[in-house]
């Protein structure tokens, strides 16, 4: 789908004022707002709280890792980000494992309930999680799963209504003789769907896992309503306590810098390694 | 064959039914029902859900309440105007990529770059940059643009800087949906187009814009979704301060202002605000397949 990055030379769609040249400039301009932000963050996360506040757009005198290394203790940087993988990857895992066995049991029983069924998920993806919430923590806690499994179980639910409308929409093309060529050979049904559905689906694969990892590992709202300020929070919660309970206008911005930079690496450094995949599962699941 | 599959149906499918049954529908279906009684979270005024049955009234009481109002507009104006900004910032993006053709690779890493980031790490590096930053850059003695200084202390001014917030954020986004669906414009319309002697902009109106139908029903999708649901960049910005709630901030809030806390008003919110998104929602594909057909 993405052939733009590819190098074959390809006549632009129509020609615009001032030619490539300010394109490119344009561009370039565009990079630097986009970065500025994040340029502003890295630099002022190794200045103190006066330098910060009087030149907020000045390279640091010296470059101190002292606010780095103090605010990452504070949020319990190594814990939490442990914490949130964790719980990322058991939710995309629980979401990946529900969604696609689901999906392909409703493309191979296509009948008016299962079509019913696929309309009920697809609506969800409608459904606001503030018109839901209260009443699923409050049944969640009831059971005893106000905590992490919990919140697990929460996301499994919640990815899945998105998940299963991509699966369904790629599994649909998977060839039915090649699963019936696999029964004849004596396939049980484990193998048939691990050995030869699920690789056949590996490419909305990539997009469930992407967009859902995301999504979970940024989500603020899940994890404020189920841990709240317990022990062992998600890196979003550590940061958002951090900034919280110094108050709104009293902010600490050598404590909060370095936290926001310190919570964003991982999943910055992840993107610049799998940045193929990122661009791949977002386009798929653009493109029903 | 299909004996087979049916065997199979229940075995495979429960796991993710159960899952959807008790994370989505049930909570769903009793928060409904909710919304018509006296829930106070932990206990219902009246001993059962049954006997707090109170009909309509956290339903007039809502629409009586100017907080909820104030949200409900608020978040309405914000998305309209989001809506609009994301998505041309988004096809400004992947009209220049397209254009420059070659070597683009790395724009495209630098534009996508702050979708990765969440909401509420983005709006504590904004703040700064409203509060202090833009504060001096177009403040007296800077570009002189009253607007554009302490952003995050008004209500109006708030709602703006939201918007150049979440279109920096979501922009790079639409892009790659958008670059997508300009590389699947045959070319050769564009030739013919040229022949006919169309100019740039007969040929972007003509041919590029129902062309990219399908891109724009996507990213309208995508982005009226996450703007009407709004909910961290709110909270790290202004955290409703200034009267600048959206609606979910609005919901999560109502159940702290109350006392004894009013669940069953903040969910009687939640289901308007439910509605809401739905019909937008729904109208929104509606409206934009009908012009995929069309064009």
């Amino acid at each position: 789908m993405i052939r733009a990055a590819s190098s074959e030379v390809r006549k632009p769609a129509f020609r615009l004022p001032g030619g490539k040249v300010a394109a490119y400039a344009a561009l370039i301009l565009l990079a630097l707002c986009t970065l500025f932000p994040l340029l502003f963050l890295f630099v002022n996360s190794f200045k103190d709280q006066g330098a910060i506040v009087a030149r907020p757009m000045a390279l640091p005198r010296e470059w101190s890792f002292a606010y780095l290394s103090s605010a990452l203790s504070q949020i319990h940087f190594v814990q939490a980000a442990l914490i949130t993988a964790g719980i990322t990857i058991a939710a995309v895992c629980l979401i990946v494992f529900c969604s696609s066995l689901l999906s392909w049991m409703l493309v191979r029983n296509d009948s008016a309930s299962s079509r019913i069924l696929l309309l009920a998920l697809t609506a969800a993806m409608l459904v606001p999680f503030q018109s839901l919430m209260y009443p699923l923590i409050h049944q969640f806690e009831s059971f005893g799963l106000k905590n992490i499994p919990g919140l697990i179980l929460m996301y499994g639910g919640f990815g899945l209504g998105m998940s299963v409308f991509l699966y369904h929409g790629f599994m649909r093309s998977v060839p039915l003789a090649l699963e019936e060529a696999a029964l004849i050979d004596g396939a049980s049904i484990g193998s048939l769907f691990f050995k030869v559905v699920f690789p056949l689906v590996q490419p909305i694969t990539v997009t469930v896992v992407i967009l859902n990892a995301l999504w979970i590992w940024n989500d603020y709202l899940l994890p404020f309503l189920v841990l709240g300020n317990a022990e062992h929070k998600t890196l979003t919660l550590e940061l958002y306590y951090a900034k919280m309970l110094a108050g709104q206008f009293s902010n600490p911005w050598e404590l909060i810098f370095p936290a926001v930079l310190g919570s964003i690496v991982p999943i910055v450094v992840l993107y610049l390694f799998l940045q193929k995949y990122f661009i791949k599962g977002v386009t798929e699941g653009a493109v029903k | 064959m299909s004996g087979y599959y049916k065997k199979w149906f229940w075995p495979l499918a429960l796991p993710g039914l159960i899952l959807f049954a008790a994370v989505v529908l049930v909570p769903f279906l009793v928060g409904l029902f909710y919304s018509f009684t006296a829930w106070r979270g932990t206990y219902f005024v009246g001993g059962s859900a049954w006997s707090s049955f109170v009909g309509l009234e956290n339903y007039a009481r809502i629409f009586r309440s100017r907080q909820f109002l104030h949200a409900l507009l608020y978040t309405l104006e914000f998305t309209a105007l989001a809506v609009v900004s994301i998505g041309a910032a988004g096809l400004l993006l992947a009209l220049l990529l397209d254009y420059v053709g070659k070597r683009v690779a790395l724009f495209r890493t630098v534009f996508f770059l702050p979708n990765l980031l969440g909401g509420l790490a983005l709006g504590f590096i904004w703040q700064f940059i409203f509060q202090n930053v833009f504060t001096e850059m177009f403040g007296e003695g800077g570009l002189n643009i009253a607007f554009l200084t302490n952003m995050t202390q008004d209500s109006t001014k708030n709602l703006f800087a939201l918007v150049i917030m979440v279109t920096w954020q979501m922009a790079g986004y639409m892009m790659i949906i958008f670059v997508a669906g300009l590389n699947n414009i045959p070319r050769d319309l564009y030739e013919a187009g040229s022949l006919d002697g169309a100019n740039a902009w007969t040929k972007f109106r003509y041919i590029t814009l129902p062309m990219l139908m399908p891109s724009i029903t996507i990213v309208l999708f995508l982005t009226l979704a996450s703007c009407l649901k709004l909910l961290d960049q709110n909270v790290a910005l202004t955290n409703g301060s200034f009267n600048t709630s959206m609606l979910s901030l609005q919901i999560l809030r109502t159940v702290r202002y109350t006392q004894p806390p009013d669940y069953g008003q903040a969910q009687a919110q939640a289901v308007v605000f439910f509605i809401l998104v739905a019909i937008i929602g729904l109208v929104q594909v509606y409206i934009t397949k009908k012009k995929e057909v069309d064009a």
